[in-house]
């Protein structure tokens, strides 16, 4: 015989089985400018959770003011300050979880060449695999 | 070697996901897609054609690190496209030794009746894929059609699939020189966090403790000039389904090679230049004539009025161009630029289908260690293997 007496797998099925059923880790979640480039967490904290924030305009009136920073969830690009994020959403996705950075370390410096713009990596795959 | 026609098993597609294979189906658009995973058919080899698979695999892999050890003498990795702030790291590597666990040689052949030997088009060296459908997938089919009718006139099957238990030997061998745990990462896709969740699978079965994470998770710290966990520990031994060339291109590039030495990525950063398309005409330089390899050129086909241009670092068939008689017939498109090399086209091999449809098997031969020891089959209408090629078991007698 050549091949193997004896295939199991034991994590594979579990991890198969997570897939399907629809387990998924969290995504990533950073506070980002007009740009969508990735600013410091506390940009977003400090600001009120709307679209746009109202300023009086000293006539008893209001101006609109755009909403500098804002938080981004998923997506490609990492937590590194100054990276640009896309591919993600503006507001949470129902049933996900996210975190975002932590302390000095800074990640998602890498996997972006294949999340980039990735539609063109599809079929059975979408990886980096070969 | 025969294509063999086959009725798929019942619950086929139940059968591969409960083993592991959630991407069975080709994501085309539509809710019922081809069979990525394809069991209406089967490739059947002789025995004896295994043994010229198995010799052809042991033998390229000799010749490929020959060639690289050319490349690092004669510093030719300016040909390769190779980043020069790599060349320190990729030359400590390979000095040094530390672990490397599998390859895929992907060749063209038709069988010993085709009067050819098996061609080498490329050797995924750096992170190879299909790998649980090779170890796993086909090894539960074949070990469940064994008892097959339709399979009854072939008598007992076998299938040359030792992936599994060279697996696990080779993490094994690797242990002593390994920080624990290991990370496996990889990007967010069931193909590719299965894939290394079935190479840490092995690793633990050898008894290797692990840890899964993406790609995107991994962390660097600059105080402590390391790579962390998303627990903020550090990492040392680190698996990744990741390509060198595109580690070294993105903002972590410089820590890894910065840190090289003092972190134990699998694959080693050597598998560079063996990953590169370029190491085919340097084989070829190296090895002319070889019944193995076919006629190869950096950026000119010479003479050949049959080749394929591929750049030095595409993949799943993308930026490929195939010229017969000096005329363009095919081209791909992809994201892949730079460098290409020309490589002569394979004598054909061609399978048909019960209805006629042509069949262009190609053959991924598993390198674990250095052993050749498992086939994988990849098959596509065109001549082209691409991301929508299936996955064909195989058997022999």
């Amino acid at each position: 015989m050549r091949r193997s007496t004896q295939v199991a797998a034991p994590l594979l099925a579990a991890a198969a089985l997570a897939i399907t059923t629809g387990c998924r880790k969290p995504e990533m979640q950073r506070c980002v400018d007009e740009n969508n480039r990735v600013v410091a967490d506390n940009f977003c904290a400090s600001q009120p959770n709307q679209q746009q924030q109202q300023r009086p305009d000293g006539h008893g009136g209001f101006i609109f003011i755009p909403m500098l920073y804002h938080y981004y969830y998923g997506g490609w690009g990492g937590y590194g300050l100054g990276s640009t994020v896309g591919g993600g959403r503006l507001t949470p996705s129902w049933g996900r979880s996210y975190i975002n950075s932590s302390g000095r370390t800074l990640r998602g410096g890498f996997g972006r060449s294949f999340s980039e713009g990735g539609s063109h990596f599809s079929g059975h795959a979408g990886g980096a695999g070969e | 070697m025969q294509r063999i026609p086959l009725t798929p098993r019942e619950d086929w597609q139940q059968k591969v996901e409960s083993a592991g294979l959630t991407f069975h189906t080709l994501e085309d658009g539509t809710a019922n897609g081809d069979p990525y995973w394809d069991e209406s058919a089967a490739y059947q080899f002789t025995a004896a054609e295994i043994d010229t698979l198995e010799a052809a695999g042991n033998t390229l892999q000799e010749m490929c690190l020959a060639a690289a050890q050319h490349i690092i003498d004669q510093k030719r990795y300016a040909e390769l496209d190779i980043p020069a702030e790599a060349i320190p790291a990729i030359e400590w590597a390979w000095n040094n030794e530390p672990p490397a666990l599998y390859g895929r040689f992907d060749l063209s052949w038709a069988g010993a009746e085709s009067g050819h030997a098996p061609k080498l088009l490329e050797y995924n060296a750096d992170t190879p894929t299909s790998l649980l459908e090779a170890a796993v997938i086909q090894w539960n089919w074949v070990k469940e059609m064994d008892h097959n009718k339709e399979l009854s006139a072939f008598g007992s099957l076998d299938q040359f699939n030792s992936i599994h238990e060279k697996l696990i030997a080779k993490w094994k061998d690797i242990d002593p020189f390994l920080s624990k745990p290991i990370y496996f990462a990889a990007l967010d896709n069931p193909e590719d966090q299965l894939t290394v969740t079935y190479l840490r699978d092995t690793a633990e079965q050898a008894g290797l403790p692990t840890l899964q994470m993406y790609m995107e998770e991994i962390g660097w710290n600059d105080e402590q000039q390391a790579f962390l966990d998303p627990n903020e520990d550090h990492m040392f031994s680190i698996f990744k389904l990741y390509p060198w060339e595109a580690m070294l291109q993105e903002e972590f590039g410089p820590h890894a090679i910065d840190t090289y030495q003092s972190t134990r990525w699998i694959e080693p950063i050597w598998k560079m230049l063996l990953s590169n398309k370029g190491i085919l005409p340097i084989l070829w330089q190296l090895y002319p004539n070889h019944e193995l390899l076919l006629e190869s050129h950096f950026d000119s086909p010479g003479t050949m009025a049959d080749y394929v241009r591929k750049p030095l670092m595409s993949r799943e068939g993308a930026n490929i161009t195939l010229v017969r008689d000096n005329a363009t017939i095919a081209t791909t498109g992809g994201p892949y630029n730079g460098p290409q090399i020309d490589q002569a086209l394979a004598p054909e091999a061609v399978f048909a289908k019960e209805n006629g449809d042509r069949r262009h098997p190609i053959l991924g031969l598993w390198m674990i260690d250095q052993n050749c020891c498992g086939l994988g089959i990849r098959e596509s209408a065109g001549p082209i293997t691409d991301n929508f090629s299936s996955f064909v078991p195989h058997f022999f007698i």
